[in-house]
């Protein structure tokens, strides 16, 4: 009987099983014609504070409501898990419509699994001019174009007013012909703004650098490639030559730049060192935000990140002008990316269109805290930046992307992963003390950069 | 009256077999499923050229012999050998000592027991980002801590000679595993054999060396081989506490977060899995020698020598 009644239960079990896997198909076939589904893969850079997720989402309910045939989704995997999810849906060949925003970087890291858009802007005819030049050539490489301009994110320094007024030293010219604004003088100011627990300085002969409160200068979000790009070096943020092959990690300029950041840490102690990053990281504090930091040199993407909420006056500076007499400032730039192995690529290129159009692009940037990419929305963007951010010098924000890096800081080179490991390694290097000479640091790590390269092209001949 | 109970073509024997293996059909599938494959997978990997977007490529030994070129390997693989070196005999004798103590016959026991079981059962990542906050040189316990002693604390997560160190005292925070494993040998000591000892006039510390230890050792055999391959596994917490860069200065690169860098920050898929399968040889030696090494140190009860 208890027999009987067992099978007679799994018998129902495994029926209700099978009706409830066929139910969902014959729902299916009855259905209208469904919308072709776009998933936005968030996660790369920007796009997973939860404000931005509530935005985001509001942003598709407006593209939802006025389209009939796509209905785009964004999915929001947390920064941290960005590779592994998205490795993970390609080789369960579950790629993604769009991936975005993508930084320089990120586009750099999985170069080889985009899809070139140049057919799809050519087959459309769709007229670029209306984006920033260098917007477009930042996606435009030998053999594709990985996808159409979102947002530049310029770099200059945020300095604290009050800590200059404190001091009583005049504030960071804003005049980009002011050549006097250099290095130097970068280190200068930023050593009479550094203090002890005393509150000496850090020109002052009795200053105490193992009580550091109060640093001049911070560049420590950044790598080795970023941090160096500045000084002027021919390949400017690309530690090879142009072909790829031979490594060059060891410029003069790429060593006088290290060299002045390590005399920034060790000797003059404007700069905080691995400690002190390690401090604020475990505090979960940018350099900026406590007040402790007088400059930091950063990008547009900071405003959102670290302008709210101040206890103190903010603006914004030039980033001065390199020992050669150049004033580079690095940028960050966004895009979406089609995924080469992705379903509905026609869809994605579509949404990838909208999102970029002048109606639209004003309110995604605002999402990730970006210059829009097209030159006919600035005004219209400008009044947005004085509603979020009043009182900072727009000019400066707009006028940098003229001295933008190129080749940039973070474009593709082979084994981009691996390159940027060791040069950051490096650097790491430096910022703990381990070595100080800068000179030695970068020639070990392009000792270590070429081996790769060599690894690299003997491989893929 | 005839029976109308139809004989069954099988025995209860077979029938009870059948059913047994009903059952443990779920776990066979997902052990042939999501273990045995994935192994047999990356066995196959690592002899390929594999970056998942495209398909691999047929590269015989080369990954095995990169591997043994690859200056990086071998610092990962010392960095893992200076961390198991310290912090799994220290592991070890601290969960012991700990759970020696934790045996005793006083008020509140339980209490205790539970107070230093909680943190075990707190994930890895929640850890790291606490002791983050502890060894933060300015504003953390631990330094301010020593200075009262006299000791000038190290910038421990951003000294490359202190890094290593540091994880060490990290890892004895989650040692709660290991002590309730044990009590439990502890208390699974018969008591007549400290009755007879006692009236044999052996001391506490005879007792405790010539009953307590060998009567235990199955259970610090156990906790050596987890530990042995837990520790050569390491990776949440220095991944969460260095971003996945094994930083300062390399000194925390652990194989496993070299082997995770491969896999998914530079995409050598293949040569990733030659390093799992490396790491797997290296435990499953490791392992063996103790398997070995325990016939002249682990004692079994019921065992007889030579069987």
């Amino acid at each position: 009987m208890k027999n009987n009644l067992f099978k007679a239960l799994t018998l129902i079990l495994l029926v209700s099983i099978f009706l409830s896997g066929c139910g969902g198909n014959v729902a299916a076939t009855q259905a209208p014609a469904e919308k072709v589904k776009v998933v936005i893969f968030v996660g790369m850079g920007t796009g997973t504070d939860p404000d931005q997720v509530e935005a985001q989402n509001q942003l598709a309910e407006k593209f939802n409501s006025t389209h009939d045939d796509i209905e785009i989704e964004f999915l929001i995997v947390p920064h941290e898990e960005y590779a592994t999810r998205y490795l993970a849906m390609l080789s369960g060949g579950n790629a993604p419509q769009l991936v975005g925003p993508n930084g320089v970087s990120t586009v750099a890291e999985f170069f080889d699994t985009w899809e070139d858009i140049t057919p799809y802007i050519e087959a459309d005819k769709l007229d670029l001019s209306d984006f920033y030049g260098p917007a477009v050539e930042l996606n435009q490489y030998p053999d594709k174009n990985t996808g159409l301009p979102l947002g530049l994110y310029p770099s200059y320094l945020y300095y604290n007013k009050d800590l200059f007024d404190a001091a009583g030293l005049d504030y960071p010219t804003h005049d980009f012909e002011d050549t006097s604004w250099n290095m130097d003088k970068l280190r200068e100011v930023a050593m009479q703004l550094t203090l002890d627990a005393n509150g000496k300085n850090a020109t002052d002969p009795d200053f105490d650098p193992e009580n550091i409160v109060q640093y001049g200068y911070d560049d420590s979000w950044d790598g080795m490639r970023a941090t160096l790009a500045d000084w002027g070096a021919e390949n400017v943020g690309r530690p090879t030559t142009s072909d790829y092959k031979t490594a060059v990690a060891n410029s003069p300029e790429w060593v006088q730049g290290l060299q002045w950041m390590s005399d920034g840490v060790w000797k003059d102690h404007f700069i905080g060192s691995a400690e002190v990053q390690a401090g604020r990281d475990s505090a979960g504090v940018d350099p900026f935000g406590p007040g402790t930091t007088a400059m930091f040199y950063s990008y547009t993407w900071f405003l959102a990140e670290g302008l709210h909420d101040l206890s103190f006056s903010a603006d914004i500076a030039p980033f001065p002008y390199n020992p050669k007499g150049e004033r580079i400032a690095r940028i960050d730039a966004d895009n979406f990316t089609i995924p080469k192995d992705a379903e509905h690529k026609q869809e994605a290129w579509e949404v990838m269109k909208w999102l970029t159009s002048p109606e639209i692009i004003v309110d995604v940037c605002r999402i990730y805290g970006c210059i829009p990419a097209r030159k006919s929305v600035q005004e219209n963007f400008l009044e947005t930046l004085q509603t979020d951010y009043p009182g900072i010098d727009y000019d400066v924000i707009f006028k940098s992307i003229d001295y933008l890096d190129k080749p940039n800081h973070e474009e593709w080179i082979p084994e981009w992963g691996k390159i940027e490991d060791a040069l950051n390694n490096g650097l790491s290097i430096m910022y703990s003390g381990e070595e100080k000479d800068a000179a030695k640091i970068l020639d070990d790590s392009n000792a270590e950069v070429q081996k790769i390269l060599d690894d690299y092209w003997a491989a893929n001949p | 009256m005839q029976s109308t109970i139809k004989p069954s073509r099988f025995s209860l024997a077979r029938r009870e077999s059948l059913w047994a293996y009903a059952f443990i059909t779920p776990w066979i599938l997902g052990f042939l499923i999501f273990t045995v494959g994935p192994m047999l997978a990356s066995l196959f990997f690592s002899f390929t050229s594999y970056d998942i977007v495209n398909p691999p490529r047929w590269i015989g030994l080369t990954n095995y012999t990169t591997l043994i070129h690859d200056e990086l390997f071998w610092h990962s693989l010392g960095v893992t050998f200076k961390y198991a070196v310290i912090a799994l005999p220290l592991g070890l004798v601290f969960s012991y000592l700990v759970a020696v103590l934790l045996n005793q016959n006083v008020r509140g026991i339980n209490v205790w027991r539970t107070i230093y079981f909680i943190p075990s059962v707190i994930a890895g990542v929640a850890v790291a980002l606490l002791w983050a906050r502890i060894f933060d040189p300015k504003f953390g316990i631990l330094n301010p801590l020593l200075e009262r002693i006299g000791i000038q604390g190290p910038g421990w997560l951003s000294d490359p000679q202190w890094a290593v160190p540091a994880l060490v005292i990290m890892s004895l925070w989650s040692v709660g595993g290991n002590i309730i494993i044990y009590l439990a040998g502890l208390q699974g000591v018969p008591t007549d054999l400290y009755d007879a000892a006692k009236v044999d006039g052996a001391t506490a510390w005879q007792r405790f060396r010539h009953v307590t230890l060998p009567m235990t050792t199955p259970v610090i055999f156990y906790n050596l081989i987890l530990g042995l391959i837990g520790t050569f596994q390491y990776f949440t917490e220095v991944y969460v506490l260095t971003n996945g860069s094994g930083n300062p200065a390399r000194a925390t690169l652990f194989y496993n977060l070299y082997l995770y860098q491969n896999a998914f920050r530079y995409f050598h898929m293949g040569y990733a899995s030659t390093m799992a399968w490396v790491l797997f040889l290296i435990v499953l030696g490791f392992t063996l020698l103790i398997f070995r090494s325990s016939e002249t140190w682990v004692y079994y009860e019921g065992q007889l020598r030579g069987r």
